[in-house]
């Protein structure tokens, strides 16, 4: 039997404390599309879609609506593209993105992600073609994403391909500059990308899964953040401890997760899918309250990026873990807490201030999911010195066993400290600086691989 | 052959009425089944159902109760149960939903609620209310099973959230179970 006060906490949580679900979303094989030619392959991926999403979106409302707690994005991932049009040229990529993006419309999702090749040891011809298609592809699709893995703890860093992901984000961001270089914020590079990843950019649907499955994102930062100010507020500030302040995440992480676990499980059961994983991550929106940047705030430095900034990332990261991966019977995705700069109104506040800089953001993503995300900088940023950030942050995720990307957008005819804005959840921020432009030409021009670290040996 | 009775049971608090309205029982040769209890504003109330052999009558119970030796009055109600206790077990339904009321106390509040229940054939399962600092809460659990339209029932909430100053919120029981019940496995708690 519950107790009245148990269950007054949870309604103030879900409706004092702003609790939804971040993302349902569907992972869809693609592997059985197939067919002799492009166009009828393009064809089967369009009809596969659109008969397993047919009730995706409204069954995720109708659970919402019975259960009382909001599922704010729907969601499809798909197969890697790379894998479903093995032998394409570019032209024959582009047409699949299109049919892709039509697919999504006729789901009713916003996003698709799937657009992927995994290049961390070699690229195939056919990975080639797919990468050169990613500018015009993304350009000419409003739904779709794509991601590209060039690196993982066991094969080490594709150094070629990471020179290619330079002049790749480059000219996403050229074909788009219409739209502030917005094309780059749908593309994003990975180090041990997962197959189960419900959040986009970068989420697919990994060989390894099952022909159909759901996935979920539980609720942000907010809820954390509001829970925290209660407890600094009824208990005191005098009479708490960082370790008193993990307990209280990790309490209400435990019970933000069973929350978004139950409507996922509903979703699924209701769609007669299998359920994969939760997702952890506490994955904030601009939205004023839905802030990770507040909660580093709320637990000491006046400003993120101040020193401090990393530490409480961590002890964040971790306690969040703990009591989510007790709540959930199936944890995976990226399950850490994101600090995408353009979509965190206080991350985007501190790069105003010149309190954050991608040198300390770098950083935080040492202990923290997922990487530099949606971090805008100046459209004359060349491709190679690009390429060398996002080798830092491979570098990270190979040696660290853990999954880092990269999403950054150069944005065409601006410079540092103009502002960006691409409304809705892709949010705002002002240009950061990219110290040291230039200067890492002769790296990135080695090419080869990065060997994997030598902890990778474990057979 | 046995039968159940409901027996309700209320007195003004004092340590030793759970041993004496159970010493009754006992004596006459009862088995208790289903409990409940509470003090409210200093008043003790218990309801509970227990099996008789047939020879026992209600008379026989209230008798038991009016011998009990105490400055304290027992007031009692004794029936004799009609449906099979059995079902009377059964899980929550379906459709089990929680409705939380919360305002500035003043009269009336639990009857504007039971009047919107009541006028949508709405079953009220149980009810909690407690008052703090003028702040009135009602709890109600609720089954419903029987409505035909959820989006309809939410707006309708929230027209009589508005219209009453009232903070409403309507949420499934599952919702409760999944964030409190921690060794129940989420997969067993979705329906």
């Amino acid at each position: 039997m519950l107790r009245s006060d148990q269950i007054m906490s949870t309604v103030e949580m879900v409706h004092k404390e702003n609790l939804d679900v971040r993302t349902v979303t569907m992972g869809i094989n693609l592997l059985d599309c197939r067919q002799g030619t492009a166009e009828e392959t393009c064809s089967r991926v369009e009809e596969k879609i659109a008969k397993t999403a047919e009730n995706f979106v409204g069954t995720c409302n109708a659970v919402a609506l019975r259960y009382g707690i909001p599922v704010v994005n729907k969601r499809i991932s798909v197969t890697p593209a790379a894998l479903v049009g093995a032998g394409f040229d570019k032209e024959e990529f582009v047409m699949l993105a299109k049919s892709l993006d039509r697919a999504a419309e006729k789901a009713g999702v916003d996003i698709l992600g799937g657009f992927t090749a995994h290049v961390e040891k070699g690229m195939t011809v056919t990975d080639r073609a797919l990468i050169d298609s990613i500018p015009e592809a993304l350009a000419v699709t409003e739904r779709l994403c794509a991601s590209i893995n060039v690196g993982s703890s066991q094969k080490g860093i594709n150094m070629d391909a990471v020179a290619m992901m330079g002049k790749t984000v480059k000219a996403l961001a050229e074909q788009t500059a219409d739209r502030g270089g917005f094309g780059a914020a749908k593309f994003v590079v990975f180090c041990n990308q997962p197959g189960d990843n419900p959040f986009m950019a970068g989420a697919i649907h990994g060989v390894e899964e099952a022909d159909v499955v759901l996935n979920v994102g539980v609720s942000g930062p907010g809820v954390i953040a509001r829970s925290l100010e209660k407890t600094i507020k009824n208990r005191g500030r005098e009479n708490l401890g960082l370790d008193d302040i993990a307990e209280v995440i990790k309490q209400i992480t435990f019970r933000v997760t069973r929350c978004g676990e139950l409507i996922g499980r509903q979703v699924a059961r209701d769609l007669n899918v299998e359920f994969g994983v939760v997702d952890l991550s506490l994955a904030p929106t601009p939205k004023v309250g839905d802030s990770v940047g507040e909660i580093l705030q709320i637990l000491g430095v006046d400003d993120v990026g101040a020193p401090g900034s990393t530490a409480i990332v961590a002890l964040l990261n971790d306690a969040v873990k703990k009591g989510g991966i007790f709540a959930s019977k199936t944890v995976g995705g990226l399950s850490g807490a994101f600090i995408p700069v353009m979509e965190d109104a206080v991350l985007a506040d501190a790069v105003g201030k010149g309190a954050l800089t991608i040198e300390k953001l770098e950083a935080m993503t040492c202990v923290c999911s997922v990487g530099l995300d949606m971090v805008p900088i100046p459209g004359e940023v060349d491709a190679d010195t690009i390429s060398a950030i996002i080798a830092d942050e491979m570098a990270l995720g190979m040696i660290n066993n853990k999954t880092t990307a990269v999403r950054l957008i150069p944005v065409p005819g601006k410079t540092v400290g103009e502002m960006v804005s691409f409304g809705g959840l892709f949010g705002e921020s002002p240009i950061m600086e990219v110290r040291n432009i230039n200067k890492s030409k002769r790296f990135v021009a080695w090419g080869g691989r990065i060997p994997a670290p030598i902890h990778s040996f474990k057979n | 052959m046995s039968k159940q009775f409901v027996i309700s049971v209320m007195s003004k608090d004092r340590p030793g009425i759970i041993a004496d309205i159970t010493g009754v029982i006992l004596g006459l040769g009862g088995d208790l089944a289903d409990l409940n209890q509470s003090v409210l504003g200093g008043y003790f109330t218990m309801i509970l159902i227990a099996e008789f052999n047939d020879n026992v009558t209600p008379e026989d119970v209230f008798a038991g109760f009016s011998h009990i030796d105490s400055d304290t009055r027992i007031d009692a109600n004794i029936m004799k149960m009609d449906i099979d206790l059995e079902i009377e077990k059964g899980k929550l339904p379906k459709e089990t939903f929680v409705v939380t009321a919360q305002a500035t106390n003043r009269k009336g509040l639990v009857k504007i609620m039971g009047d919107f229940f009541y006028s949508r054939n709405i079953n009220v399962l149980d009810l909690v209310t407690t008052i703090e600092k003028k702040c009135y809460t009602m709890i109600f659990q609720v089954d419903l099973t029987g409505i035909d339209s959820m989006e309809t029932l939410r707006n309708e909430i929230e027209e009589l959230s508005l219209r009453e100053n009232l903070d409403l919120v309507l949420q499934h029981y599952d919702i409760f179970k999944a964030t409190h019940e921690v060794g129940t496995p989420v997969a067993e708690i979705t329906t």
